[in-house]
């Protein structure tokens, strides 16, 4: 319970700073993704269940956030916590590797997944050009931070879930 | 058994998100109380952390500032003595121009909107969308299809509003579409955003007829048919104006005068433009 709270405010955490911090920043040519990187590893970290309930959540905060259709962020977001989820069985504590080659999947199905409903449908056709100036950047910048983030969410997990382990032995 | 029941709760997701989707393209009306709750719970943490954002970086770009702020000052001594020379003489025209208009009758200038500012609070994330959100909202009058100003040009337009919030999308958005005039000749032209120009700083202009007479530089301002900008605000200059294929029109570039890459504060306009088409950005 405990573990799903901090993950919560973790999420929460990082939808602000992506929104309020980054484009403070005026150097950078791209962003990380850091609500995908979070969705993707508590998916990948806990399972099917949980990865749906992280993506619900995370994907609901951008459809509030922006207007536009409701549920399409949250459609593309509950499908990566069940996607990653599924991925479970692979996980490894310290195996990184998993979880980078994730983070370049998901980061371009994500990319795919806006470009497709909401330029091409337009009649954006100069897929090369958004490829190479958006896709290709973020990233770039998702996976060299996941690299550091995941390590730090691994290390958040491991401690929680100590704490949790040892309290209910002593209920039990 | 466990995956089962995931699969049966992906399903009703996706089928309760398509929904979604396909009822608020048409309607998010009933949506907006649900997105005032949690504004009221989410506008006050992104205030504060882009507030202590700001002020972080602001100590650190203020040192590298003050370099450029002294060779400015000098630079801006010599300005400073041209354009009192130059203030004389606009002074007196601006007489002339008083008589004038009152002469034609034209008090109804476009400048004298009803504006409040405001701060920006938040950016979409990632480069896909060129969307913000400012801490003003309903509260302060602000509705839906108010046009924003900054660095006295056209920055967007408000669709959709909190009680302390407002989300603005900018001009330089790929789904951006401003009616618009060149302000000399009166041909009426669309300013569009387009993602591919927006990093070099311009906007589509098309749809000028062929005997449209738009040239290179000339200000380009909302026009007086939109249905959701005010007339008479400039939206920037007018940029490489070539026909076009088809023979019927020209189109070229827009430079906006508004800096879109660090927009901080913002001029909202209160006023709306009444219509009889409520639709907004067309």
């Amino acid at each position: 319970m405990k573990r799903t709270l901090v993950n919560v405010i973790l999420i929460l955490t990082a939808f602000t700073i992506q929104n309020c911090v980054f484009p403070l920043i005026p150097v950078l040519v791209s962003t990380p993704n850091l609500l995908l990187i979070l969705t993707f590893s508590f998916a990948f970290m806990d399972g099917r269940r949980m990865g749906m309930i992280y993506g619900l959540l995370a994907g609901i905060l951008l459809d509030l956030f922006y207007s536009g259709p409701f549920g399409f962020y949250t459609l593309f977001y509950v499908y990566v916590g069940y996607g990653n989820g599924s991925c479970t069985k692979y996980f490894y504590e310290d195996f990184v590797t998993i979880p980078l080659v994730l983070s370049i999947v998901n980061e371009l199905a994500y990319n795919l997944y806006v470009y497709v409903f909401r330029f091409l449908i337009r009649g954006r056709l100069d897929f090369m050009y958004y490829f190479r100036e958006l896709m290709v950047p973020e990233t770039i910048f998702t996976v060299v931070t996941t690299l550091f983030l995941y390590r730090l969410l691994l290390y958040i997990n491991r401690k929680l879930r100590a704490y949790e382990s040892g309290r209910d032995t002593t209920f039990v | 058994m466990e995956s089962k029941y995931n699969r049966y709760i992906l399903i009703a997701i996706t089928v309760c998100c398509l929904l979604l989707i396909v009822v608020t393209t048409f309607t998010d009306q009933w949506l907006a109380p649900l997105r005032t709750a949690v504004g009221y719970l989410v506008t006050p943490i992104q205030s504060g952390v882009n507030r202590a954002g700001v002020l972080l970086y602001d100590g650190v770009a203020d040192y590298s500032k003050l370099k450029t702020a002294l060779r400015e000052n000098a630079e801006l001594r010599d300005q400073i003595a041209a354009l009192t020379e130059e203030n004389n003489r606009l002074t007196s025209e601006v007489f002339e121009l008083d008589r004038l208009r009152e002469l034609y009758d034209l008090d109804r200038e476009y400048m004298q909107y009803e504006k409040t500012a405001a701060r920006v609070i938040a950016n979409d994330s990632g480069d896909w969308f060129q969307v913000f959100r400012v801490d003003k909202g309903s509260a302060d009058g602000i509705r839906e299809g108010n046009n924003v100003l900054a660095g006295g040009g056209l920055v967007g337009i408000v669709t959709d509003v909190g009680a302390h919030y407002a989300t603005v999308r900018s001009i330089i958005d790929d789904s951006s579409r401003v009616s618009a005039m060149a302000l000399q000749s009166g041909d009426t032209c669309i300013v569009g955003g387009d993602l591919t120009l927006y990093r070099e700083g311009r906007l589509t202009l098309s749809n000028i007829q062929k005997d449209g007479d738009v040239k290179d530089g000339d200000r380009i301002v909302t026009s007086n048919i939109s249905s959701s900008y005010l007339p008479g605000i400039l939206i920037g200059y007018a940029k490489d104006i070539t026909l076009d294929n088809n023979q019927l029109t020209s189109s070229g570039y827009l430079v906006p005068v508004a800096e879109f890459h660090n927009l901080r504060e913002v001029l909202i306009i209160t006023d709306v433009k009444e219509t009889a088409d409520p639709e907004v950005g067309s």
